[in-house]
């Protein structure tokens, strides 16, 4: 090799996609497709050099010098010493799955599909669609330190989507489960008439109003508010590029003492990472402890010079280099229960199921939308409302936290950053927040 | 013309998976796609990570009894595997009256975005990351992080009707993320070519919004007239308009725009067209992801909707005609509906001379309601303007609306346009747009 080098891993990704699309009753496509990634990491003197590559050059029972020697030759353009923390590396074992989704023929998917998508027919209802997603990973990974594992995860997942249209009005229902579990298909019915059902009663929803008010976060909503407003945040890279609110604020009371968040790959929930993609063993990280912040998201690059924290938050898509990332985060339960949390709230507004968020970490503010809402009048939920949001500074509004429920739920979804997305789980109970700031189609 | 490594091999499988395919499949089709990038990124202000990437696959498309079938794979020694995918695919899918794959037509392949200057060169990209820097010390305010990166991508199409397409280009991408205080700025520039890609300008911009974003003040709740940045109107036209001019979207029942040929859907001066030749694009080639020579689609001709996209699949299934508006950007490879340049035209204005509120960037603009065109989103980088100068910049807010009432509510549009990934779209005025304020 060329020059020296402190540390190198590589990780070779080997797989099969499953898409299944049912679009109105129609297959429009049913079919496989085949991937085979590797990148190979370099931590010379000053810096990384990453190569990413097809996998089949990447022969792993002999890695080619060269291969080695491209990728550390990709690090001369670095220039600055990057020290990295050593950690434990240990793989958990994989869960069992009820019913391995490879099993299962294709053709017999695509039949179960079509029922789902039957079940979306109703009044109403324009348009209706059934996306099926599976993807079969064999993941291998070594390092210069001796580590080596090798692992098979199976993730795959649906999606619902209804239409209702009605004199003009086009509104929306979507509902979808991902898991690591096993083929999740069967007998479904049940989420494709809860799609159809929410998108004829959005039809008669109105316009939420925007200002600043109390406000309810379902546990999907709630999840991605913690997903949102403190994950992202927390994420070591960011706070060692000093782009993060979070930075200098370990052992600070940053948020309601009812607060605890934690991210867990170690969790068998669809963010899981037996191992994350640095080799370093993952579990269970509290960021926020009572309230207190208490630990950043790490890789070994970023445990060894921000600190405060654990390893093990470092994951990539196939072929790509690994970044801090979250896995399974969520809100602890507390000891509300939901009927309080209405009645307390007084007047506001409920906010259910998600549409996504985003959020600015080195500003502090984040955004997320809801599918849909309530009115909450005299402690009661009342009126249906339509596109509502919600958005704040995460310093201002973790404080504003003043009942936690003791229902705690996880969705599983999509994260992404810096141009990668990852399997994550999202979780919370229901939250009231206080002097929310609610956005709506409608002001005053 | 320069010639990736290993372009050959791809031309001998190309011709294999075709004759293996004579046998099993009324049509094929095969795009080969190879590329090689370097980039480096920068953490803070330093070099952190060098990086090289080599890639290359093939997509196989079958047709049978009009059922088309799909598979794609990275690893091109296993072709023959896809291939079999793609068949058995075909099995499932439901059939439709398919007219068959393009035939080959003289059309120029001369490439149209590609700089011959640009080469996996370590010192260009040392070079963009210098140049970056030297934009971002007109402002006070710290990088931390950034990027650039240059590829070079050879594409080929062929078919069974020996259709046989390629093409090369380049790709100049910088990026810089900046904060002064809790104030963030970013920007990113991305060419074809070396000539066009200002990366001091866009180190400048990035300062400029960390610095000048300091210190903000709050903003009331209440109507205002608005300046959408290129950025911030392309991000609103994606999540709702774009989506609501596909074809198969109008034909599914999921477009607000179905049964609305000519009505009117925005203000009389505005205009939607994709132009896949516009000089401005920075990906621009002479055929489209099916083999289809390009056009000028005009979907809004001032005010009045016009026309929808199509690609062959669409346009056969709902008895319409190929728009050449198939792209190729999804995770199967297949192709799907999309666009090319598409240009937002509306009177020219001097849009800085009133009060107004500057939004250069938005919060979640993904979440907006795709179906409807509802929003609410965050301010990023917000700012009173007057008389053709920023003013104070501003705390927080969220602003709300209907993004195809948006298009009623243009006033005009800059002479000055940018160019984000396919579309092409000036700043915009916007009157009576709802803001949400925390004062």
């Amino acid at each position: 090799m060329s020059g020296n080098y402190r540390y190198y891993d590589v990780r070779r990704v080997i797989g099969e996609i499953t898409q299944i699309d049912v679009d109105n009753g129609r297959v429009e496509q049913a079919g496989s497709s085949f991937f085979d990634k590797a990148v190979v990491r370099v931590l010379s003197e000053k810096g990384w050099g990453v190569l990413s590559i097809s996998g089949d050059q990447a022969n792993f029972e002999k890695l080619p010098q060269e291969l080695l020697n491209e990728a550390h030759a990709a690090a001369h353009i670095t220039n600055i010493h990057i020290p990295i923390q050593e950690t434990t590396s240990h793989i958990h074992p994989i869960p069992a799955m009820k019913e391995n989704p490879i099993d299962v023929s294709l053709d017999e998917k695509v039949s179960i599909l079509l029922d789902i998508d039957k079940s979306t027919i109703s009044p109403h209802i324009v348009s209706h669609r059934v996306n099926y997603i599976e993807k079969d990973e064999n993941v291998i990974f070594f390092d210069s330190l001796g580590h080596s594992y090798s692992y098979h995860l199976c993730r795959c997942g649906f999606s619902v989507l209804a239409v209702a249209s009605r004199g003009g009005m086009v509104q929306m229902g979507y509902e979808r489960d991902h898991t690591i579990s096993g083929l999740n298909i069967r007998h479904r019915q049940d989420l494709a008439r809860e799609a159809a059902e929410r998108a004829r009663k959005l039809l008669d929803a109105k316009p939420a109003k925007g200002g600043i008010m109390q406000a309810v976060l379902d546990p999907e909503l709630a999840g991605v508010f913690a997903h949102e407003a403190v994950g992202h945040a927390s994420e070591g890279d960011l706070v060692k590029e000093g782009n993060s609110i979070l930075k200098g604020k370990i052992n600070e009371q940053i948020g309601s003492p009812l607060l605890t968040i934690v991210d867990d790959p170690s969790l068998p929930q669809f963010g899981f990472c037996p191992v994350d993609d640095e080799g370093s063993e993952t579990k269970r990280t509290e960021i926020i402890k009572d309230g207190i912040l208490q630990s950043y998201l790490h890789s070994k690059e970023t445990l060894a010079s921000v600190g405060y924290g654990t390893a093990g938050h470092c994951r990539g898509m196939a072929g790509v280099e690994p970044i801090v990332r979250m896995s399974n985060t969520f809100i602890e339960k507390g000891d509300a229960n939901y009927d309080e949390i209405i009645s307390e709230c007084k007047s506001g507004i409920l906010l259910k199921g998600s549409r996504g968020g985003q959020v600015d970490p080195g500003r502090g503010m984040f955004q997320f939308n809801a599918e849909y809402g309530y009115l909450i009048e005299n402690g009661e939920c009342t009126t249906m409302v339509r596109d509502v949001s919600l958005s704040g500074e995460i310093l201002q509004t973790l404080h504003m936290i003043t009942l936690i429920g003791n229902d705690l739920e996880l969705h599983p979804g999509y994260c992404g950053k810096s141009g990668q997305t990852v399997p994550v789980t999202d979780g919370s109970p229901h939250l009231l927040l206080e002097h929310a700031v609610v956005g709506g189609c409608d002001i005053d | 013309m320069q010639s990736l490594e290993g372009a050959i091999l791809i031309d001998t499988i190309i011709d294999d998976i075709l004759r293996s395919a004579e046998h099993v499949a009324d049509e094929t089709e095969v795009l080969a796609v190879k590329s090689e990038s370097i980039g480096a990124e920068l953490k803070k202000d330093k070099i952190a990570i060098g990086s090289k990437s080599k890639s290359s696959g093939i997509v196989i498309r079958v047709i049978k009894g009009g059922k088309i079938g799909v598979s794609c794979t990275d690893n091109l020694n296993t072709w023959k595997k896809c291939l079999d995918a793609a068949c058995a695919s075909a099995t499932f899918a439901d059939p439709l009256p398919w007219r068959g794959l393009p035939q080959p037509e003289t059309i120029d392949q001369t490439p149209l975005a590609y700089d011959r200057r640009v080469q996996t060169d370590p010192t260009l990209v040392t070079n963009l990351i210098e140049r970056l820097k030297t934009g971002s010390d007109a402002y006070p305010a710290d990088i931390t992080s950034g990027s650039a990166s240059v590829m070079i991508s050879e594409h080929a199409l062929a078919n069974t009707h020996d259709l046989l397409y390629t093409t090369i280009g380049s790709q100049i991408h910088v990026s810089l993320e900046m904060i002064a205080s809790q104030s963030t700025g970013y920007e990113s520039d991305t060419s074809w070519n070396l000539d066009r890609i200002e990366p001091e300008k866009t180190g400048e911009e990035t300062a400029f919004f960390a610095h000048r974003g300091e210190g903000g003040k709050e903003i009331k709740t209440g109507t205002y007239d608005v300046i959408l940045s290129p950025i911030a109107i392309s991000q609103l036209l994606e999540a709702a308009v774009v989506p609501a001019l596909s074809g198969k979207n109008v034909h599914t029942g999921r477009s607000l725009f179905a049964g609305k040929i000519g009505t009117a859907v925005a203000h009389e001066k505005i205009s939607l067209v994709d132009e896949p030749l516009d000089p401005r694009g920075i990906a621009n080639c002479t055929w489209d992801g099916e083999g289809m020579p390009v056009r000028t689609n005009t979907f809004i001709d001032e005010g009045i909707l016009r026309s929808f996209a199509y690609d062959l699949r669409t346009a056969y299934r709902y008895g319409e005609n190929p728009t050449a508006s198939a792209v190729r950007n999804g995770q199967s490879g297949a192709p799907s509906i999309g666009t090319h340049n598409l240009i937002l035209k509306g009177p020219d204005m001097d849009i800085f001379d009133e009060k107004s509120v500057f939004v250069h960037d938005l919060i979640g603009a993904h979440t907006a309601n795709p179906m409807s065109g509802d929003f609410s989103v965050e301010l990023s980088s917000p700012f009173f303007v007057n008389d053709g100068e920023f003013q104070e910049p501003i705390r927080a807010g969220m602003i709300s609306g209907n993004i195809f009432d948006i298009l009623h509510k243009i006033q005009g549009c800059s002479k000055k346009t940018r160019t984000l990934g396919s579309t092409i779209v000036p700043w915009v005025r916007l009157s009576d747009i709802a803001i949400i304020g925390r004062g």
